[in-house]
């Protein structure tokens, strides 16, 4: 496909998602003014200061013309939650994320790149991928994981043609999201769920209670 | 949630996958043989040669890997010029015939502004002849470094090569769509389609291929992973049969071949031939009694003849038929076999200067290979 300008617009996405999430730095509770200067810093780094003639937004794409929706969308929640202190994702949500990044670019990645005569890149041309994503999808959903949502954003993003790729592989997993995914994966499994009660410890700092990891 | 969003949305799901399903394109053309196979009559063995004009290009330092096209106005060639490869002066050349004086289609700073990024280089170009009249240019641009920064790309000329259509880029790999290279014959397919010879040259180098469908859609196949062969060339044996001859990457140095009984959807191994290959480039086509023509660089170690074998087995053995005639040319490189009419044409890179085109009938070949000739 052509880059048309919503396959631009699109790819610019993630990117500016990272940037801002990078301005705003580590700040839990950062203010109104350093909010709005970070989004809108990240915009103009991107897409005005000028680099050999082009912005940095055409740079990324030299190297990143697809993101996931999945990778996409795990920015635009993390840049959600520091903008408005609300949690989109529960831990759970997260750790399913994780998980499915990692075992999916075990899959992809090392056949996709020529290590066997089998191309799993090639499914993603072929029915096999969609009929196994949306039941995925579906199934997180009807748990209640939200991960399930990010794979339902995938499959309808496909769908709508938002991608240059038109292959389903590069709608629910790009190489970003599935390094991400494999060095946060086992701290996500040694993080235990809040909430259950096998789970929850008095740390015996008064009986408050926190959540299963050390605190 | 509550239990009716999860509902909600676990069905929008699942209809998804079904909608994104439904618009797949699952089955792959069986191989149009026809168009291999025209007959080439009795015609008297004739053999011709010229250096293809390469107008501004002959003063630059490298031209190289041709692929020349029949098309209604004659026989079109592509290639690349510059001052070496994956140099940021390489620019794509067009002649619409062997005459004609050829035309810049492609720099890299047209490229850069058809697909809205920068691109450092450009490198193989090939050209197809649609049905309809059109030509279509597969070319690759290098995003950073040299091969395995790869794309490929593509656009389309309806008016012979005047003019053409803003190039698109076809995303062919997971890891950043990086290293796709394209080379060699395509096939015409039943369904109006092409089968495109392409490869990956990443962390391995192996051999692939790219369905073009007649709708603009495009897809990809593997014939082997690993790091053993490359730049196939593929020969129908039929609709659902095929094999593919490839360069090699081992220390064999051998041309290695793999088959497919059902229409490319799954190969064979590739095995060693008796034939050697220096890790070269080679092409193969079929003639008119059935038998395969394979142009290769007859050693392992260098490129210093373009040679001749014939299959009459399928690729099973090969007979050395002979040599074209040096003509003072001390490296050939990548030959491009076309059957046009009732005589085949023969494109290659003389000396990393000059395109040069052969022309030769059955007759010649025939003649060559006669016990009377050894």
């Amino acid at each position: 496909m052509s880059p048309l300008p919503v396959h631009e617009f699109y790819a610019g996405i993630a990117p500016w998602a990272a940037l801002s999430l990078l301005l705003i730095g580590r700040n839990p509770h950062p203010g109104l003014r350093r909010r709005v200067a970070a989004l809108l810093l990240a915009t103009l780094l991107l897409l005005v200061v000028p680099v050999g003639g082009w912005n940095a937004a055409a740079w990324i794409r030299v190297t990143e013309p697809n993101p996931s929706f999945t990778l996409t969308g795990l920015l635009l929640v993390a840049l959600g939650s520091r903008l408005f202190g609300q949690h989109l994702f529960r831990r759970e949500d997260w750790r399913a994320a994780w998980i499915f990044g990692a075992v999916a670019s075990l899959t992809l990645y090392p056949m996709g790149l020529g290590l066997t005569p089998i191309d799993p890149y090639a499914w993603g041309w072929e029915r096999i991928l969609p009929l196994m994503t949306g039941p995925i999808a579906a199934l997180l959903l009807l748990r209640g994981n939200r991960c399930g949502i990010l794979l339902l954003t995938a499959l309808a993003g496909s769908l709508c043609g938002l991608q240059e790729s038109t292959n389903v592989w590069d709608a629910i997993l790009d190489p970003v999201y599935g390094i991400a995914a494999m060095l946060l994966l086992p701290g996500a499994i040694r993080t235990k769920d809040p909430g259950t009660p096998a789970e929850i410890r008095c740390n015996g700092d008064g009986g408050r209670q926190t959540e299963g990891m050390t605190v | 949630m509550p239990l009716i969003p999860r509902l909600t949305l676990a069905v929008a799901a699942l209809l998804s996958g079904l909608l994104l399903a439904a618009r797949m394109h699952p089955e792959k053309g069986a191989f149009l043989t026809g168009e291999q196979d025209r007959p080439s009559g009795t015609a008297a063995p004739s053999f011709a040669t010229i250096v293809l004009n390469t107008g501004a290009a002959g003063s630059q330092p490298m031209v190289h890997v041709a692929s020349p096209a029949a098309y209604p106005g004659g026989l079109a060639t592509v290639w690349y010029g510059g001052t070496s490869e994956c140099a940021p002066d390489v620019r794509i050349w067009f002649s619409g015939n062997p005459d004609a004086d050829p035309a810049v289609i492609m720099t890299r700073e047209k490229a850069s502004r058809d697909l809205g990024r920068p691109v450092q280089a450009l490198g193989n170009a090939l050209l197809i002849a649609d049905h309809d009249g059109s030509l279509r240019l597969l070319f690759v641009t290098i995003a950073m470094g040299k091969w395995s920064g790869s794309q490929l790309n593509s656009c389309v000329s309806k008016d012979g090569g005047l003019t053409w259509s803003r190039a698109e880029r076809l995303t062919l790999s997971p890891f950043f769509n990086l290293a796709e290279l394209v080379r060699n014959r395509p096939l015409p397919l039943a369904d109006g389609g092409w089968c495109v010879p392409v490869y990956q040259e990443f962390l391995g180098k192996f051999p692939e291929l790219l369905w073009l469908g007649s709708d603009g859609s495009w897809r990809k196949s593997r014939i082997a992973g690993g790091c053993t062969s490359f730049q196939p060339s593929v020969v129908p044996l039929d609709g659902r049969r095929a094999i593919a001859l490839m360069r090699d990457y081992t220390p064999a140095r051998r041309i290695h071949l793999a088959r497919t009984e059902d229409g490319g959807r799954s190969w064979t191994k590739p095995i060693p031939t008796s034939l050697p290959n220096p890790d070269a480039g080679i092409s193969a086509l079929r003639l008119s009694d059935g038998r395969i023509l394979l142009a290769y660089n007859d050693s392992t170690i260098d490129r210093r003849n373009l040679s001749w074998a014939v299959s009459g087995d399928e690729g099973i053995s090969w007979r050395r038929i002979g040599s074209r005639p040096d003509q003072g040319i001390t490296s050939f490189s990548y030959p491009y076999l076309l059957r046009e009419g009732e005589g085949i044409d023969q494109a290659f890179t003389a000396d990393g200067k000059r395109i040069t085109l052969d022309r030769f009938n059955e007759g010649f070949l025939d003649r060559l290979a006669s016990p009377a000739n050894p």
